[in-house]
């Protein structure tokens, strides 16, 4: 059973596809809730692995490894051959359930959605998966399928079912992701012609060593703009200023439920990226750039927060939050020492369900409203008072309000950069104060002050959209008030990071 | 004591019931929260009566691992908390009482109580904190209870904006608090107090650090406490309802400012630069503030300049090494103060409108109100006998006996102007003829005038605790055990009690020749020095001064770096797109369906592959 385990988490929404062909495309509820079924497996797995784990169950035993493609007589001798193997750590697993709770979560919201629900769900699915390989890959080159697998029902998710500029949206995102995916693929068969391995961990090791046996030997410049490339491709995903515009047109342009994917889980391939192979393969190099990335990371969370101060449309304001709040990860890792890292991990997980909380949120009244301009709304909390209320909790968790999520990451990221860099943390404070400033402007200028339009016959929070918004806000609490919750499962992959980095 | 934890849950379970099912309670909510603070009151009562006989207590468990670091969570129980534990859960108990009426009729009635209950937790868990970490996530809770209670009346522009301002104003002297707190970390590798006082006693911690790290946790406080400069969201804070400006922007929250740098006394105490800069801003907020009081019109935002005032006063005790006469000084403030801003309530509740103008020959129609609302303006005046008189004396000697004489006569001053402009209220409110626009004036509900009743008590006899002529039990308690802490009474030249009870009653004489017998024309200063009464009743133009700084600023760096994405990253990508589009079309171009060409690029490629093998011998080094 547990060497099918992890295969059954990552393809069970293949069944969900498979119904959905069988099924008349002109059954909108039977579609509807076949797609969310398909998102169920995947949750109780995951949340079986996870709670396992927390009871203190072994993680690699569900670590699978088929034999699955070779090259010439070299497969012999363990070399250039590719296998199939999933594998997980206490950080892939954090961020598989992360994926799988908001996959559930995204279906739902998906009623919102009013045409072609068959297409929709069927590549919604097939997102799923990509987004669960992704993270439980243990070779590079079956991470970069998974990885592409995500690309393409996007671009068609955004483009076909999104807003008005939709297509530019699209293109703009595949154009932008291409070029990052052909950076990631140089590297990763840089790394396998010279190596024969693609594996992680044997990479990992193979660095690590102070004269490895390697196919064909690596000078340290060429680690170096390997790392420097690594860099550039998950600075794209994450994304890393001036590498955003793309991501701003998806957070507008996407439908709701889109976004809350995209910028609850894909945004954070970037961060996994760096985190896992950046610092797991190549961590003298990453050393060498950490000023680099911590001055990148300041820009990233200034430059948000000031645009997002000026942004009219609560969507735009989000979207820019999004690179701001993008911004602690990369000071987080960029400190290099244990609370920095933890905190960037943590501020992953915090700003997937904070954000895909308040643009679950955005849907909700786009819906009612069809408009999400600061200016047209306004005084949402009198005809609608819960979701009102819940989109002003959704805002204190993202300005780093103690007891919620937001807060444990950003301070730990900050804890961990005041050691290393203290100007360039003290800096990063105007960042702290620049978060509330824009997040209450635009969240009071949709709740508060004078009704701007009728809200008679609008009804609040329905019973199906209560379900997300409550359990969102439950597990930003939760982590906010028990940190322990992720903490515990991430202490062996950290010691695993620490040792690489050499403290 | 073991159990004091349990405190500050009896309102948070008030506060996540009546968000669950208060909107069926409707009033009845009200005493849930009653109910429940009342518990916390007496549970408090008990742990601060069990204080008297026994050590500190202190517990606390593993909340959060960083690699090696454990980040612990706890309470303790010390002289200060078990004091402050009964004043903040005095004044919850009797405030929400005190809304049952004031808050009659009020569409989201237990939504009001709801957030009492959440601010009420919150200040309840910050004064039992053991550590700076836990203090500072009480610390921002209770900023939210603020800010969601000065918006209550959310659709109000004005509330609106006055919410933002304060949460804004305070995160920028929390950010000032979060990063002292975190360089204080890495230096002593631990956030417990115990740990943080036992490095600095024994230098483990270089004096420009302690002097660094005092000053950042005291800006915190600046922005907490409405000092100077930060102070401007405070008197803006009343657009929230009179009930929460009594608890929240008198009694509790802003004296929180002052309660952190008492709990970390021992570490400014070891900077004197941080002592000096404490009694400074103390010294000017209190005469800054006072003197903007003297000439404004709405009867809250009187009380919030003279709490901004008051609030200095505290600070400069502190600063002046005076642990137990800020601490004192908080303390009876939080009595009296309460009592002027709920007996402020009970006006505007009778006659509907906050501008003092309006108002007049009240003593007679509000039989009770009156009265206290007398009882505050004395205690606050500081004349003898009453409780703000030992309080305040205690902080001008410390001020003296440090050596501050500069600073110890500007509180003279600062004393002057709050018995001054404290009687002006007075009489332009209770005496003189009534006004005709107000009709069916009438004494508030019993609901109302008990808690006052009680505040009116306290007012009057709090300061007995701690008096020269009858024993200083407070002070002295307060200190037992803790050196760094100072001595439970300072002595002083006893010509100090003496000046400060005739600047007193030369305040109240005057605003007695002005505005009670009106011997002196009212506009006596808006004629003689309209500049100086202009300046003071704008505020010395502080928000207008921010607007065209901070605020303009802040703006044009946005719309700066609007440009920079238009135009530079905008450009990025316009250049990006471009190539991959050339790309395409040259792409396309060669697909000419001509032999030839496909032929020539075939070779070309092939001898390109060809010379850099041979230059490299294979590999890319």
């Amino acid at each position: 059973m547990n060497e099918f385990f992890l295969s059954i988490l990552v393809f069970s929404p293949l069944v969900g596809i498979l119904v959905l062909a069988l099924l008349p495309k002109t059954q909108e509820s039977n579609i509807k809730f076949v797609g969310f079924l398909a998102t169920l497996p995947a949750l109780v797995l995951s949340l079986f692995a996870f709670f396992q784990h927390l009871g203190g169950g072994n993680i690699d035993q569900y670590d699978v490894k088929v034999n699955w493609i070779h090259f010439g007589d070299f497969a012999e001798m363990g070399l250039f051959k590719i296998d199939y193997e999933l594998g997980l750590n206490g950080f892939s697993l954090i961020l598989i359930v992360l994926t799988a709770v908001l996959s559930t979560l995204a279906a739902i919201a998906s009623i919102h959605i009013k045409k072609e629900w068959k297409g929709y769900f069927m590549l919604f699915l097939l997102l799923e998966i990509g987004m669960l390989g992704v993270f439980a890959a243990q070779n590079l080159i079956l991470f970069f399928i998974f990885f592409e697998i995500t690309m393409i029902p996007m671009f068609f998710l955004i483009g076909k079912w999104g807003y008005f500029e939709k297509e530019k949206a699209a293109y703009s995102y595949l154009i932008y992701n291409g070029l990052g995916s052909a950076i990631l693929l140089i590297v990763i068969m840089v790394l396998f012609a010279r190596t024969g391995t693609s594996n992680i961990e044997a990479l990992a090791k193979i660095m690590a060593m102070e004269d490895p046996a390697t196919v064909s030997p690596f000078s340290d410049s060429l680690k170096m703009g390997l790392m420097i490339a690594l860099l550039i491709a998950f600075g794209v995903k994450l994304p890393i200023f001036p590498l955003h515009t793309w991501m701003l047109r998806v957070h507008v342009q996407a439908p709701p439920s889109i976004v809350m994917l995209h910028s609850g889980v894909l945004l954070k391939i970037g961060a996994f990226g760096l985190i896992r192979f950046g610092m797991g393969i190549f961590p003298e190099q990453f050393e060498s750039l950490a000023v680099l990335i911590v001055i990148l990371g300041v820009v990233n969370l200034l430059y948000g927060a000031f645009l997002a101060f000026l942004q009219e449309d609560f969507k735009m304001v989000l979207a820019y939050s999004s690179i701001s709040h993008m911004g602690i990860v990369l000071m987080g890792v960029g400190a290099l020492n244990e609370a920095g890292i933890q905190g960037a991990i943590f501020q992953v997980v915090s700003h997937g369900l904070i954000s895909a909380l308040l643009f679950f949120l955005v849907g909700v009244f786009y819906e009612r409203f069809h408009t999400s301009t600061i200016a047209n709304l306004g005084g949402m909390a009198k005809g609608m008072p819960l979701t009102a209320g819940f989109l002003l909790a959704g805002a204190m968790a993202s300005l780093g309000l103690p007891g919620m999520s937001g807060f444990v990451s950003e301070f730990m990221a900050f804890l961990g950069l005041f050691e290393e860099m203290p100007i360039l943390a003290a800096i990063g404070c105007i960042g702290i104060i620049m978060t509330a400033v824009y997040l209450l402007r635009a969240t009071l200028g949709i709740t508060y002050g004078k009704a701007h339009r009728e809200f008679a016959g609008v009804t609040d929070l329905k019973a199906a959209e209560f379900v997300p918004v409550l359990v969102l806000t439950a597990l930003i609490v939760l982590i906010g008030v028990y940190p322990s919750v992720l903490s515990e499962p991430l202490q062996a992959t950290l010691e695993t990071i620490m040792l690489g980095l050499g403290g | 004591m073991e159990n004091a934890w349990i405190i500050p849950l009896f309102p948070l379970f008030s506060f996540l019931f009546l968000l669950l099912f208060g909107k069926k309670m409707k009033e009845t909510s009200a005493y849930i929260g009653i109910f429940f603070t009342l518990a916390a009151f007496i549970y408090s009562l008990v742990v601060l009566f069990d204080r008297f006989n026994h050590p500190t207590f202190k517990a606390e468990a593993n909340w959060l691992s960083i690699g090696d670091v454990q980040l612990t969570a706890g309470f303790e129980v010390n002289q200060l908390n078990a004091l402050m534990l009964v004043i903040v859960s005095l004044v919850s108990f009797l405030v929400h009482t005190y809304s049952k009426g004031y808050m009659h009729g009020d569409d989201r009635f237990h939504i009001f109580y709801a957030y009492l209950g959440l601010f009420t937790f919150a200040m309840l868990g910050l004064v039992l904190s053991p550590n700076l970490l836990q203090t500072y996530i009480f610390w921002e809770l209770v900023g939210v209870g603020s800010f969601l209670l000065i918006g209550f009346y959310f659709y109000k522009e004005e509330a609106k904006a006055a919410a933002k301002k304060a949460f804004i104003m305070t995160r920028i002297g929390d950010v000032g608090l979060l990063i002292g707190m975190i360089l204080l970390f890495w230096q002593v590798g631990s956030f417990e107090y115990d740990e943080i006082f036992l490095a600095v006693e024994n230098g483990a911690v270089s004096a420009g650090m302690i002097t660094l790290t005092a000053i950042l946790i005291f800006i915190g406080a600046v922005g907490k406490s409405g000092q100077f400069p930060l102070h401007t969201w405070l008197p803006d804070a009343m657009e929230g309802p009179t009930p929460v400006s009594a608890l929240i922007h008198a009694a509790t929250m802003v004296a929180a400012g002052v309660y952190l740098v008492a709990a970390l006394f021992p570490l400014f105490t070891a900077s004197k630069t941080a002592l000096l800069t404490i009694a400074v801003v103390g010294a000017i907020t209190a005469i800054f503030a006072a003197s903007i009081g003297l000439v404004q019109t709405d009867i809250k935002r009187v009380l919030a300049y003279s709490t901004v005032s008051q609030l200095g006063y505290m600070m400069l005790a502190l600063g002046s090494a005076g642990y137990v006469a800020g601490v004192f000084h908080l303390m009876t403030h939080a009595f009296f103060k309460a009592l002027l801003f709920l007996a402020a309530g009970s006006v505007i509740h009778a006659v509907h409108t906050q501008n003092i103008e309006e108002m007049g020959g009240l003593w007679k129609k509000l039989r009770l109100t009156g009265p206290l609302f007398l009882i505050g303006t004395l205690a606050i005046s500081g004349v003898p006998l009453f409780s703000g008189f030992f309080s305040k004396d205690e902080i001008l000697i410390a001020a003296w006996a440090h050596g501050n004489t500069a600073l110890f006569w500007l509180a003279v001053v600062a004393a002057f102007f709050t018995a001054f402009y404290m009687f002006r209220l007075f009489f332009m409110v209770f005496t003189g003829e009534a006004r005709s626009k107000m009709k069916n004036v009438h004494e508030s509900p019993a609901m109302m005038t008990f808690p006052m009743i009680v505040l009116g008590i306290l007012a009057v006899v709090a300061g007995y605790v701690n008096t020269p002529w009858f024993g200083t039990f407070l002070g002295d308690w307060l200190v037992e055990g803790n050196a760094a802490l100072g001595h439970g009474h300072i002595e002083g030249p006893a010509w100090i009690m003496i000046v400060a009870t005739i600047v007193s009653l030369l305040g109240i004489f005057l605003a007695w020749l002005m505005y009670g017998k009106r011997t002196l024309s009212r506009d006596w200063l808006s004629s003689r020095a309209p500049y100086t009464y202009k300046l003071l009743y704008n505020k010395y133009y502080m928000d207008e001064l921010y607007g065209v700084t901070v605020v303009k600023a802040t703006k044009f760096f946005s719309v700066f770096l609007s440009y920079i994405e238009a135009f530079i990253v905008e450009g990025l990508v316009k250049t990006v797109a471009g190539i991959v589009q050339g790309f395409g079309k040259i792409g396309s171009k060669i697909q000419n369906g001509q032999i030839q060409t496909y032929g020539t690029f075939a070779f070309v490629g092939l001898a390109v592959l060809i010379v850099i093998y041979a230059l490299t011998g294979g590999y890319l080094k």
